[in-house]
């Protein structure tokens, strides 16, 4: 009877030991020593511990980061920490007290760290500071670091970013289809898309690849393009069942019928399908531009901006026709760093004219700081990425849709139950506007319980 | 009637309790805290960054045992469990008697099937997901064919399975092969003047007298493949098709705990999956009684 009990003990010991992980305050910090980047607890007095989770930046930032340490005297250590391990370590740090100084806040989770009172308030800074004025950056940007009920400040304006279409000039030339322009609407796309998913078919070539989880560089545009919204201003809505919303995705269907099937997008990935030159048209986020830059193909490579939905059918391109989802990083700093001031000293000198401009040059992201897209779209040598610029200044941006707990909801859209039905059944009308009453079911039960 | 300790012995203790306080330190720390705190959990929903936990009874059992994909996942890993023990455990005891036997070579085959032990789990997934792949995939390649092997649901749960057999078949080799080196070749030996076949000598020594070592294995086991994990979460996309109907009870209870960050609900199923286990090893623990030889 006791070997019985103390067998089904360990047992227990094993399961439950997974759940470690959950345990409110003990920490998982298997993660960062795979990515190779220690988060070190805070300040040991002349070295600030900066976060961040793009390995293409790290360059870049560092650069601009060691001039801001040849000025103070205090060092500055970048940790890169992929994605997904990133929030998990931050938020283990965040139970446990151990943060970074210094770390990049997305719009996912702001709202969460915000209320929690887990970043240090920027206010009194930013009102001393006259290298900063809130006027100078993206609206959305500065909003969506700033706590709604009491006003406060939490992060500065690191970056914003935009989508574009890339497209592989070989294979539009090979069979024989005309470049994408910035008159394209989406039925234009629709129809190179065939001529070339059809051409192409004995070669394994397909016009155009997008995934159900491709949302902020992908179907989320078409949606606003045809009136609708994923998230409506007020962040409490959506309207993506809407007669609107269903028209847009409806276009997306008919596009979809043309392009690589769900299986091969889901195991191989669109970056990959292009890359390889299995694939004539993605849509990409400017923060992507680095990976097809720097491929041995990047001279076929090409940007036109995204196509729009002519709605009112007048033959151009009218205001809010033609839509880019955009997103803003912010740099944050610990509530409990033991330096709030050097913190906010590297926070303003990366947000500064000259931080921000020197981001631009370096090629590493647009600004956070409205102007100064000129010097980003100049800082690829031989690859026009201009499109990202034109697509803010000629058609209208729309902040990435968020909500207190936005990965409930993204994650539940792009997956059984909601649009990988209708990435799966592309021939069939039916299930594509089921798919989108399904979404506007599950945005309003994930509001519901934030 | 416990007799009184003397002063030496009461010395004695101080020390031996001062040596095992590492260890259950450790334990305490490490796994106990961590278990009540989960069932404590369980009862809650849970607020941000561990702060404002509030009870809420059973609400989240009844949600996780209403739901569907509880135990769609949780077959699923029953599935994962019937194809890993078993197999992994016959071709590991064919392997661990073949190379029990004195041929040339043994230590490097010893090594070879050793080997995928010793890769770290995540690179170990990623080649496969790569030898999969329907377009680029190795296995496409060579036999010409078109499967879609990891995102058809009919067969992407035996795809999974098969990389855990090829995980597992080292491990549970050295265990077979330890076990059997404690068997007195006498035996053997006897048989053989009696005239007994080598299959014979296989099923009537090697395999009663190996059976606590095999029970050992398909016991731990069971649980491991109850807990399997990184398998699908390294080799299939969010999006991939197959998913529901290969997802574990783990990668359900990873995707609600950290990426959607609703940790009661999180650790409700894993209660549910410590239920489940703890049932299973009680009937294992009837099964030894009878199935094990113990010399």
């Amino acid at each position: 009877m006791k070997k019985r009990l103390l067998a089904a003990m360990l047992a227990g010991t094993m399961v439950l030991s997974l759940a470690a992980c959950g345990g409110g305050s003990s920490s998982s910090s298997g993660g960062s020593d795979a990515s190779g980047g220690d988060a070190a607890p805070a300040a040991s007095g002349d070295t600030l511990q900066v976060n961040i989770w793009d390995n293409n930046q790290l360059a870049g930032l560092q650069q601009i980061a060691d001039e801001w340490s040849a000025e103070s005297g205090i060092k500055v250590q970048i940790n890169v920490v992929d994605w997904d391990n990133y929030w998990t370590l931050l938020e283990a740090g965040a139970s446990g007290g151990q943060m970074p100084d210094v770390f990049w806040m997305h719009s996912n989770t702001a709202q969460m760290y915000m209320e929690n009172d887990l970043l240090l308030p920027l206010d009194d800074y930013i009102a001393a500071d006259d290298a900063i004025d809130l006027d100078n950056y993206y609206e959305g940007i500065v909003d969506l670091y700033n706590r709604d009920d009491n006003g406060v400040q939490y992060a500065l304006p690191k970056d914003h970013d935009t989508i574009a279409l890339l497209y592989n000039k070989a294979i539009f030339d090979k069979y024989g289809v005309d470049y994408p322009t910035d008159d394209w609407t989406w039925e234009d796309l629709r129809d190179a898309a065939a001529k070339i998913t059809e051409a192409g078919a004995a070669d394994g070539i397909y016009g155009y690849a997008i995934n159900s989880s491709n949302n902020q560089d992908g179907w989320y545009n078409i949606i606003y393009d045809y009136g609708a919204q994923v998230i409506t201003d007020d962040h409490k809505g959506t309207t993506i069942g809407s007669a609107e919303g269903k028209a847009g995705m409806e276009m997306l269907r008919q596009i979809l019928e043309v392009s690589a099937p769900q299986t091969t997008v889901a195991e191989t990935g669109t970056d990959s399908l292009f890359n390889s030159g299995l694939c004539a048209m993605i849509t990409q986020g400017s923060w992507m531009i680095n990976t097809f830059y720097t491929n041995e193909n990047s001279a076929n490579y090409a940007w036109a901006m995204l196509p729009y939905a002519d709605v009112n059918g007048n033959g151009q391109c009218d205001a809010g026709e033609r839509y880019s989802a955009y997103n803003g990083l912010g740099w944050a700093a610990s509530a409990s760093t033991a330096n709030p001031d050097a913190c906010y000293s590297l926070i303003s000198y990366f947000c500064s004219e000259k931080g921000q401009k020197e981001q631009a040059q370096l090629g590493v992201t647009m600004g956070g700081m409205k102007g100064i897209s000129e010097d980003f779209a100049n800082a690829f040598e031989g690859m026009d990425v201009s499109a990202f610029v034109r697509a803010e200044e000629e058609g209208d941006l729309f902040f990435r849709p968020y909500t207190r707990n936005t990965t409930v909801w993204e994650d539940a859209l792009q997956q059984n139950g909601a649009f990988l039905d209708a990435w799966l059944n592309p021939s069939d009308p039916a299930v594509m506007a089921t798919a989108c009453d399904n979404a506007q079911t599950i945005i309003e039960n994930a509001i519901a319980a934030e | 009637m416990k007799k009184k300790m003397t002063l030496a012995e009461k010395r004695e203790a101080r020390w031996a309790y001062l040596f095992v306080a590492p260890t259950m330190i450790g334990l305490i720390v490490l796994n106990f805290y961590p278990i009540f705190n989960t069932v404590y959990q369980s009862f809650c929903k849970t607020g941000d960054f561990g702060k404002g936990n509030i009870f809420v009874g059973l609400a989240n059992y009844q949600a996780v045992l209403s739901a569907g994909e509880t135990w769609q996942s949780l077959w699923n890993t029953i599935k994962y469990a019937l194809i890993e023990v078993p197999f992994g455990i016959v071709i590991a005891l064919i392997l661990a008697v073949l190379l029990n036997k004195k041929i040339g070579g043994r230590s490097i085959y010893r090594t070879i099937f050793f080997l995928p032990m010793v890769c770290a789990p995540a690179a170990v997934a990623m080649v496969w997901k790569w030898l999969y792949n329907t377009q680029f995939g190795l296995l496409n390649n060579v036999f010409h064919a078109n499967i879609s092997w990891i995102s058809d649901p009919k067969i992407a749960w035996i795809s999974i399975g098969i990389i855990g057999v090829w995980s597992i078949i080292g491990y549970n080799m050295v265990l077979f092969i330890s076990g059997l080196q404690e068997i007195p070749g006498d035996y053997y030996e006897a048989a053989s003047i009696d005239g007994a076949s080598g299959l014979r000598q296989f099923f009537s020594i090697t395999v009663p007298l190996l059976s606590p070592t095999t029970f050992f294995i398909v016991q731990t086991r069971i649980i491991g493949a109850l807990t399997i994990f990184d398998l699908m979460f390294m080799v299939m996309d969010k999006t991939n098709v197959a998913l529901p109907k290969v997802q574990s009870i783990v990668y359900l209870f990873y995707q609600y705990s950290f990426t959607n960050g609703n940790k009661g609900y999180g650790a409700t199923i894993v209660m549910v999956l410590l239920a489940f286990i703890m049932i299973l090893t009680w009937i294992l623990q009837q099964v030894e009684k009878k199935a094990v030889y113990h010399a």
